[in-house]
Parts: C-alpha cells; sequence; structure tokens
C-alpha cells in the first residue's frame, strides 16, 4: 500500500524536477499551463506525504507499511 | 540491428505523465534527435511498429498494459535498445537483469540531461557492436598490425600492447602519411571518452617504447607538433 505512496512521490517529483530544470535551461517556456501542471505535482506530493503514518520508530528496522515492496 | 542507420536518430518516449513526455522531448530535441511518444502500453507498440526508433525510453508503469509487456511486445518484433524509466526502486533488478534484459535504466526523479546521456550511451554501444569487422593484417615498414586478432608484430617478433595502446595504433595504421589531430585520435580511440586528452601523450610514449626501435626518435609515430600525430612507413 505505501510502496504506491513512494511510488507516487517519486513520480510527482519527477515531474516537478525534470519541469523546472528544463525552464531553467530554456528547453521549454514556462508558460502558465505548465507551470500549473509543476504546482499540481508539488500539491500531490503533499497529499501524499500526509498518507505516510507520522510514527516511524526512532530505532530498529522500520514499520513494516513503510517499507516497499 | 543489423542495418545501420545514418543522420538522425529516433527517440520513442513512452511515459504516462504528459508534462513528463514534453520535458525528455524537448531535451531530445535539443541534441538534435527525432522524437516519437505515446502515453500508454498499446500506444506504445503501436508507435513503435510505425516509427521503428532506433532506441526506446520506457516508463515502467503504463496505463494499458505495464512498461515491461511493451518490452517484451517491441524485442520480439526487433532487437532495440531500451532504457527503462522507473519510480519503483526495487523493480530496477528484475528490469535490467537477465529477466527482461533492458539495457539502462534511470530512477525517478531524474535529470533530464541524466536521460540525454544514456540514450547517447547506450546507441554509441550498439554502433560500436555494429561496426563493420576490421580488415585483415596491413603493413607499416616493419610492422604487422592484424585488427581482428590483436596481433601485432616488429621485424617478426610479437609485441605485446594493452588495448588503448592497441587502439592508437590501430586509427593511425589506418591513416598512414595522415596528420590526425589530438581531437580526431581521441574522438576514435576512445568511443567511451576514457582516454582523456592529457593522458594520450602518456598513451603515445608507451606505445613508442614498444615499437620504436629507438623511442627518442620516433620512426613510425611522429609528433606533429601543434596539431596531433601521424604514421608514416619508414621504409
Amino acid at each position: 500500500m505505501t510502496s504506491n505512496v513512494f511510488h507516487d512521490i517519486r513520480n510527482n517529483l519527477a515531474v516537478a524536477i525534470s519541469s523546472i530544470e528544463a525552464f531553467r535551461e530554456g528547453i521549454l517556456e514556462p508558460s502558465p499551463a505548465r507551470l500549473g501542471v509543476v504546482l499540481h505535482a508539488l500539491n500531490e506530493i503533499d497529499v501524499l506525504l500526509r498518507k505516510i503514518p507520522r510514527e516511524v520508530p526512532a530505532s530498529g528496522a522500520p514499520a513494516n507499511d513503510l517499507a516497499e515492496h | 540491428m543489423t542495418i545501420t542507420k545514418t543522420g538522425r536518430r529516433t527517440v520513442l518516449v513512452v511515459d504516462d505523465e504528459t508534462a513528463m513526455v514534453e520535458v525528455l522531448e524537448g531535451y531530445l530535441r535539443d541534441e538534435g534527435f527525432g522524437v516519437v511518444c505515446a502515453h500508454d502500453g498499446p500506444g506504445a507498440v503501436e508507435a513503435f511498429r510505425e516509427h521503428l526508433p532506433d532506441i526506446v525510453v520506457l516508463d515502467l508503469n503504463l496505463p494499458g498494459f505495464p512498461g515491461t509487456e511493451v518490452l517484451r511486445q517491441i524485442r520480439a518484433l526487433r532487437d532495440v535498445p531500451i532504457i527503462m524509466l522507473t519510480a519503483r526502486v526495487n523493480e530496477v533488478d528484475r528490469v535490467v537483469g537477465l529477466e527482461l534484459g533492458a539495457d539502462d535504466y534511470v530512477g525517478k526523479p531524474f535529470s533530464p540531461r541524466e536521460v540525454v546521456a544514456r540514450v547517447k550511451s547506450v546507441l554509441r554501444r550498439g554502433e560500436r557492436a555494429e561496426a563493420p569487422p576490421p580488415v585483415g593484417e596491413r603493413r607499416v615498414g616493419g610492422l604487422m598490425i592484424d585488427p581482428s586478432s590483436h596481433d601485432v608484430r616488429l621485424e617478426g617478433k610479437s609485441v605485446t600492447l594493452t588495448p588503448t595502446q592497441f587502439r592508437i595504433l590501430e586509427v593511425l595504421s589506418a591513416n598512414v602519411g595522415q596528420t590526425l589531430t589530438r581531437e580526431q585520435l581521441l574522438q576514435r580511440v576512445s568511443a567511451d571518452g576514457d582516454v582523456y586528452d592529457r593522458t594520450l601523450d602518456r598513451h603515445i610514449a608507451n606505445l613508442r617504447a614498444r615499437i620504436e626501435p629507438d623511442p627518442a626518435n620516433p620512426r613510425y609515430v611522429l609528433t606533429v607538433f601543434g596539431v596531433g600525430y601521424k604514421m608514416v612507413d619508414p621504409t
């Protein structure tokens, strides 16, 4: 279950990071539509982060549902 | 692939995220590649059949059917290099391993330049494999060079060279009497960029030590000051 959350976070990060890099290097124009896509990806990451259990054991193995499959 | 294409290389980019495809398309076009795009499994296979790209950049997670299935179907059609994109770190071994046989992978998130670099490197690997077989032995003065067996003989006696030294000799002996600039030599000797400008002189010096009767006064591999090197037949 949580493995999908991490997967989705990475996918959204990929969109945001690659897009911003393309803007910075002049590969793509940072049009309002493209900036909207980046903003949406960042908001998605925020939503996804809230799904991750807050309490992570301070020591020992991570909680099972945090482990990736 | 058995056919060496000349001219522009075409890349098929497959990812369900439109923005992701757009960014990669922009970077690849900027580097002079032709680009074809698809956003799901069936669309990817269809685009492949239609355009027969030189290389495929394929996201693992696709609607329709997954990237792994796209990879199987494409490979059944043609042996084309495939680079996988994945946000699932734990899938990487399976994807690149023997089971699926992708040529390379890039984990998400990535820098688009990294993807372009991998595309170039995988294509270069393929080009070397496709290169025509070296012709038979060639003779320069008392030197006999056999590109197929990597055999070098000087006045009949076997000479042992490192792979880099051999590549330098191979390139120079294919262009006897012609001056090659340092850039030309580096480019032809080092497809992987593993021979650097500052080490070229050392490789040449080592090569001379093995093949020149008097390395201090070379007769085979001459320095053309300010330009590069040339090989001559001293006889």
